[in-house]
């Protein structure tokens, strides 16, 4: 920042404060535990920044019998508290109750841990991905809903316009799964993660987080195992198909190489696949 | 930008950056040098301190978001004159503490899980202190004195609501 000139900080109110501070240039500013890395990166701090957590609408969670719905500005462990024991959120409580550490949980954001560009590692990613989350985003257009594929994938250039306000779930999952793999337990980010949940036809959806540079579903894994018999939920025929249909490309990082993360993968999936069998909504099988 | 807060139960005004790290406003502003900046980035809860009873990383939190807060800082849990957190005089007691970098924020991060976590079980304390590095005592000597108050106060009846900060 120039010397002299002075930071602005907006703590909005309402999304409309929000938006406005956003169409004048300032940056979102959710829990901080990305942004005030930033230096650490050798990125300057935004010279004006919105601040969302005075928004009450964006700071709680709708828990209702069809569907969930959870502000942008949800930490990690409100999400686990208010999800916590709800069939079929197994994996996305686990997500946010294992991700980072428990100091980062109880500031890091829903929105925050979606936004961070360039972060490969978020568990929330791919936990939101096997629940087909929407993600409402306001936009200077007015709002906008959009699948959480879509949101991810496109969210460079979704986000010099928006903010993300809430996640919408439907209630339509019977059991999910969140396995994650960091090298050590301290709060390191995860080297791969698996995120699985079976839905009401029992079909079966996987997402992967931290191989790739953006999460995404496993679509080639969940097709041969939908041709399979439904019994095919067994960890070690599953982790065979996923062994078959490994089409992810691991990116090289700091905590581990590209080839390491993709390789780890049928294990995970054989671990999910377990932990799926362990809950109470798949007892059918 | 000025913010004004609680700092240890004293209203405290800042005109200042509103982007600057919490932690450092606390050691080199207000000498509340128990606070330690160590990695800055989240990973080692040397910083850690109470914002609004939750123990939370104050490298990471600009001063901004603190505005209207209370703040506690290991200064504010005992000044040392008086006596000691029952989480602290177990630490004493069974010798935890080593070189005592990590200290302040184990403490900050253990004396708010143990108000709240009363009936915690010893891999539930392991999991309350994954974002507290310490590398001189090891890890058991600290978990066995949480152990022991949590212990000590559910005999004594204080529980009921937690142990108290
Ligand atoms: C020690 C440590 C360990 C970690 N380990 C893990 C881990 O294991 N798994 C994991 O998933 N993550 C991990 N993280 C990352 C952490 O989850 C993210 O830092 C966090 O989720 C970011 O959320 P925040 O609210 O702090 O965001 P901020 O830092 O406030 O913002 C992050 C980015 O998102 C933008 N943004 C925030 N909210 C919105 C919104 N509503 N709309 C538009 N843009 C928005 C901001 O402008 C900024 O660019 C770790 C972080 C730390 C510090
Ligand atoms: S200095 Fe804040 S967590 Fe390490
Ligand atoms: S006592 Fe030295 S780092 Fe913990």
């Amino acid at each position: 920042m120039a010397p002299g000139v002075e930071r602005s900080f907006t703590a909005a109110s309402t999304i409309e404060e929000a938006l406005a501070a956003r169409r004048q240039g300032a940056s979102v500013l959710a829990g901080g535990t990305w942004m005030m890395r930033d230096p650490r990166r050798g990125v300057d701090l935004p010279e004006a920044v919105v601040a969302l957590h005075r928004i009450p609408a964006l700071s709680k969670v709708e828990v209702e019998p069809d569907h969930v719905v959870i502000g942008a500005a949800v930490t990690h462990a409100a999400l686990g508290r208010a999800l916590r024991g709800s069939a079929g959120f197994e994996g996305l409580v686990a997500a946010a109750e294992g991700a980072a550490n428990p100091g980062i949980r109880r500031v890091a954001t829903v929105g925050g841990n979606l936004c961070a560009l360039d972060f490969a590692a978020a568990d929330l990613a791919p936990a939101l991905l096997v629940c087909e989350a929407t993600v409402e985003l306001q936009t200077f257009e007015g709002p906008r809903l959009l699948g959480i594929s879509d949101f991810l994938k496109d969210r460079h250039a979704l986000l010099t316009e928006a903010i993300v306000t809430r996640i919408h779930l439907r209630r339509d999952l019977i059991a999910s799964a969140h396995i994650r793999l960091p090298l050590r337990q301290a709060g390191d980010y995860p080297v791969a993660i698996v995120s699985l949940a079976v839905d009401r036809n029992k079909r079966c959806r996987i997402a992967v987080g931290s191989v790739e540079p953006v999460a995404r579903r496993w679509t080639a894994l969940e097709q041969a195992m939908a041709a399979g018999p439904a019994s095919a939920l067994d960890p070690q025929r599953v982790a065979e198909l996923a062994l078959e249909h490994n089409d992810f490309q691991g990116r090289d990082g700091k905590e581990a190489d590209g080839w390491y993360r993709r390789q780890v993968l049928p294990p995970l999936v054989k671990r999910g696949v377990a932990a799926l069998l362990s809950t109470e909504g798949v007892a059918w099988l | 930008m000025v913010v004004t807060f609680q700092l240890n139960g004293e209203d405290c005004r800042l005109d200042g950056d509103p982007m600057t790290p919490l932690v450092d406003i606390l050691r080199q502003e207000r000498f509340l040098t128990g606070t330690k900046a160590v990695c800055r980035e989240g990973f080692c809860g040397a910083c850690m301190v109470h914002v609004d009873d939750e123990a939370v990383p104050s490298c990471l939190k600009p001063i901004g978001l603190v505005q209207g807060c209370a703040v506690t800082t290991i200064e504010g849990l005992s000044s040392g004159n008086q006596a000691l957190h029952p989480l602290q005089a177990n630490f004493e007691a069974a010798d935890a503490v080593q070189c005592g970098m990590c200290f302040p924020g184990m403490v900050m991060s253990l004396s708010a899980f143990v108000r709240d976590n009363p009936h915690a079980s010893r891999p539930e304390i392991k999991a309350a202190m994954v974002g507290n590095i310490c590398r001189c005592t090891g890890y058991e000597r600290i978990v066995d004195a949480v152990a022991d108050c949590l212990d000590q106060a559910r005999k004594a009846g204080q529980l009921a609501g937690g142990i108290h900060v």
